[in-house]
C-alpha cells in the first residue's frame, strides 16, 4: 500500500517501524478531603522531586552531547519551578480541595491557555514545553517509567500521532532512520528538529498509527511524499537504489552550498533568498546569500488578532536588515493579503474571484492607515542595512505613482515629527500583471528596482487559478508565452539599468533558471532549500550557453517541449 | 515598596535566555517582586517565566518594576541592571 504525506526533511529509509505512543495522562477532576490536604502537599512536593531528578539527568547528560538541545531542558525546569505554578497548585490543593493530579492539569492547562493566547509565535511555542512538563509530572504520579527515543536498541523508523520537544531532543540519531507523524507540517518543530538532524522526515500521514503494526517494514521516501507499506521486493530494491542516488546527490549538493555563484565565464549571478520572516530560522541561511530578494511581510500579520504594531515592525526589519548589513540588501514586500490568504485581524470582502480582487497593493489602498503604519515602519528601520521596499500586484503606472505618493506622504509626516528613516530606500514593483510586464519599458523609468513573481504571473497570464486542482494542467511555468513576456521585462529593465530579478518558484528551480540566466537576469532570489542546486548549475554554467538556450524555448511551441529539451540540455547539471 | 522604570532595549525582548536569565536573578531575592508595562494593569510575578512570557515584553517596551520585601531596593536596582546591559545581545 502506498500513502502521501508531508515531505518536511528530505531522504529515503527503509525500515522496521517503531510505533511509538507517548505517555498520554487522563485525569478526571478528583475531589479530597480536608484531612487528605497534607498529604497531598507532600504527595505534590514528592512528585516534582522526581520530576526535578529526570531533569537533571537528561540535562546533565545533554550538556555533554548536545549543548543546544540541553536548553530545552533548562526550560522545562523553568516551568517546573515556576513560583506563580506552584503556589496556583498548592492553593488549588488546599482551597479547592482538588487531588494533587488534578490540581497539576488544572494549573497547567490553565498556564498553557494563557501563553497560546501571545502574539509572539516563540512564546506560543512555550506551550508545547508546558505541556511536556505537565505529561512528565503526571506520568510520574500514575508511576509509569519514562519512555523516550533516547534508548531504542536497533535502528527504526519513528512513527507516532505527533513528538513533544522532549521526545526529539533525547532521540537517538544513530537509530533513527525516519520520523513519520500523525500530524504537523513544516514549520512544526518535529520538522525543525528532523531537518537539523538531517533525519528523513513524512509528517501529516493521517492514521498511520491504526495503518502499521509495530515491527514492519516500511518504505519512507521524504523526497516525493510517500509512505509504503508491504512493499514487494521489487519496490524494496527499488528504494535501497534510489536510497544510495540520493545520499550521493545529497553529498555532491552540499558542496555548493557556499561556493561563489560565478559561472564558467566569470559572470556573477546575485543569490538572494525568499524568507517569510525575521525569525532566527529563516535568518540562518545568510551565510549563503547575497540579500533578501523577497521578505513576505503577509507572515507578521497572519494567524493573530489583531495587526502587528509600527514599533513591532519597526524591530523585526531592522533585525532583518542588520543581519544583511549595508552591503546586501533586503527586499521587503509590502503587504500581500487577499487572494488566498485571509487575516484574523481584518474583514475582507468575500469576492466571487479573490485572485482577481481587493488584493495586495490594492487592499492597502483601501486600508490607507494599514499600508501606511507598514511604510512607516519601513522606512524607519530604513536608517539600518540598505532597505528596498517592493508593491505587489501593480498593474499600472496609476499603482506605482499612487503607491509612491503614500510614501512621501509618510516621509512628509516623519520630517513633520522630526522621526529620524532611511534617505537610501529603494522603491521597486512586483511584476506579475501582465499589463504592467507589457509596459515595463515605462514602468522601469518611475521605479528603482523590479522582481518578477512567476507563480502570479503565471496564473494571471495563462488564466488559471493556481489553487484549483480541476485545472492545474493548465498552469504551465514553462509556457513559452512565459519565457517571452520575461524577457522582454528583463531587456527593458536591463537597458534602464535598474536591477531586476525573479524571486517565484522559477527563480529555485534549476531548469528554468538556466533561461532566465540567458534572458539576462543576474539575480535571482529562492527558498534556502534550492540555494545549493541553483549555485551548482550557474557555477556549470556559460552566459552563451545559457543564452542558446534561452534562444530554443522561446521558439517552442508548448511547455512540454520545452521541459524535455531543457532536461536533455541540463542534464550535467541537475 | 520600590519601584522603578525602565526600557527594554535588547533585540529579543524579554522572550527565551533573556527571560531565563531575567528570573534567574529576581529568584536570588526574598522580595515579592512584579513586573508591568508602564500604563498597564496587568502585572506579573517577576520569578514567574510563564507569567513573564505571557506578557510578550519586546524590544521598545517600557517596564515598571516594583518589590516589596526586606531586600526591595537591591532587588529592583539588580533587574533594572540587567536590563541595561542588553543581555549580552549587542
Amino acid at each position: 500500500m502506498m500513502y502521501n504525506g508531508n515531505p518536511v526533511s528530505a531522504g529515503i529509509a527503509t525500515g522496521p517501524a517503531y510505533l511509538y505512543t507517548p505517555f498520554k495522562p487522563v485525569v478526571e477532576k478528583k475531589e479530597i478531603d480536608e484531612a487528605q490536604v497534607p498529604q497531598a502537599l507532600a504527595q505534590y512536593e514528592d512528585v516534582k522531586g522526581k520530576a526535578r531528578a529526570e531533569l537533571d539527568a537528561i540535562r546533565d547528560k545533554l550538556e555533554k552531547d548536545d549543548p543546544e538541545k540541553a536548553k530545552i531542558f533548562i526550560a522545562h525546569q523553568d516551568i517546573l519551578e515556576d513560583p506563580a505554578m506552584d503556589e496556583e497548585i498548592r492553593e488549588v490543593i488546599e482551597e479547592d480541595q482538588l487531588s494533587p493530579e488534578s490540581a497539576i492539569a488544572k494549573v497547567y492547562d490553565k498556564f498553557a491557555r494563557l501563553l497560546s493566547k501571545a502574539e509572539d509565535d516563540l512564546i506560543r511555542e512555550r506551550v508545547a514545553d508546558i505541556n511536556d512538563v505537565k505529561n512528565r509530572l503526571l506520568r510520574i504520579w500514575f508511576g509509569v517509567p519514562e519512555k523516550n527515543l533516547s534508548t531504542l536498541e536497533r535502528p527504526v523508523v519513528v512513527v507516532a500521532h505527533d513528538l513533544f520537544p522532549s521526545d526529539t531532543a533525547t532521540l537517538d540519531r544513530s537509530k533513527v532512520l525516519a520520523i513519520v507523524t500523525e500530524i504537523g507540517g513544516a514549520t512544526s518543530h518535529s520538522a525543525i528538529i528532523a531537518r537539523s538532524y538531517e533525519i528523513p522526515a513524512l509528517l501529516g500521514v493521517p492514521g498511520v498509527m491504526d495503518l502499521l503494526t509495530d515491527g514492519e517494514t516500511v518504505v519512507v521516501d521524504a523526497v516525493e511524499g510517500k509512505l509504503f507499506t508491504q512493499a514487494d521486493d521489487a519496490t524494496l530494491d527499488l528504494y535501497a537504489k534510489k536510497r544510495e542516488e540520493y545520499l550521493v546527490k545529497a553529498a555532491d549538493l552540499k558542496k555548493y552550498r557556499n561556493v561563489k555563484p560565478v559561472t564558467k565565464d566569470g559572470v556573477h549571478i546575485a543569490v538572494h533568498l525568499n524568507i517569510g520572516s525575521a525569525e532566527d530560522k529563516d535568518l540562518a541561511g545568510q551565510d549563503c546569500a547575497d540579500g533578501v530578494g523577497l521578505f513576505r511581510s503577509e507572515f507578521l500579520y497572519m494567524g493573530r488578532p489583531e495587526l502587528p504594531s509600527e514599533e513591532e515592525q519597526v524591530a523585526i526589519y531592522t533585525k532583518a536588515l542588520d543581519t544583511f548589513g549595508a552591503d546586501r540588501p533586503v527586499t521587503l514586500r509590502t503587504l500581500d493579503i487577499g487572494g488566498d490568504k485571509k487575516l484574523d485581524s481584518m474583514e475582507l470582502p468575500v469576492e466571487d474571484n479573490p485572485f482577481l480582487g481587493l488584493r495586495a497593493l490594492r487592499l492597502c489602498f483601501a486600508h490607507p492607515d494599514v499600508f501606511k503604519t507598514q511604510l512607516r515602519a519601513a522606512l524607519r528601520a530604513g536608517t539600518h542595512g540598505a532597505l528596498w521596499i517592493m508593491f505587489p500586484m501593480v498593474g499600472s503606472m496609476d499603482d506605482i505613482r499612487r503607491a509612491k505618493g503614500m510614501v512621501d506622504e509618510v516621509k512628509k509626516e516623519l520630517d513633520a515629527e522630526g522621526v529620524p528613516y532611511g534617505d537610501h530606500v529603494k522603491i521597486g514593483i512586483m511584476i506579475e500583471i501582465p499589463s504592467i510586464a507589457m509596459i515595463s519599458d515605462i514602468a522601469a523609468k518611475e521605479v528603482d528596482f523590479a522582481s518578477i513573481g512567476t507563480n502570479d504571473l503565471c496564473q494571471y497570464l495563462t488564466a488559471v487559478d493556481r489553487l484549483n486542482p480541476t485545472v492545474s494542467s493548465y498552469y504551465q511555468t514553462y509556457h513559452p508565452a512565459m519565457f517571452r513576456l520575461i524577457g522582454q521585462v528583463v531587456r527593458d529593465f536591463n537597458e534602464a539599468g535598474k536591477p531586476v530579478s525573479v524571486c517565484g518558484e522559477m527563480g529555485g528551480d534549476p531548469l528554468s533558471a538556466a533561461v532566465l540566466i540567458g534572458l539576462g537576469f543576474r539575480k535571482l532570489s529562492m527558498g534556502v532549500a534550492s540555494v545549493p542546486s541553483i549555485k551548482k548549475l550557474i557555477t556549470g554554467l556559460t552566459i552563451p550557453r545559457a543564452e542558446a538556450l534561452a534562444r530554443t524555448v522561446v521558439d517552442m511551441s508548448s511547455a512540454e517541449e520545452v521541459e524535455k529539451y531543457l532536461r536533455q540540455e541540463l542534464a550535467d547539471l541537475l | 515598596m520600590y519601584s522603578r522604570k525602565v526600557t527594554i532595549q535588547n533585540r529579543t525582548g524579554l522572550h527565551a535566555r533573556p527571560a531565563s536569565d531575567f528570573i534567574a536573578c529576581a529568584s536570588k531575592f526574598k522580595s515579592k517582586i512584579t513586573i508591568k508595562r508602564v500604563g498597564e494593569e496587568d502585572d506579573a510575578n517577576a520569578k514567574s517565566i510563564v507569567m513573564l512570557l505571557s506578557l510578550g515584553l519586546g524590544q521598545g517596551t517600557e517596564v515598571e518594576i516594583t518589590a516589596k520585601g526586606e531586600d526591595e531596593v537591591e532587588a529592583v536596582d539588580a533587574l533594572v541592571a540587567l536590563i541595561e546591559t542588553k543581555f549580552g545581545e549587542e
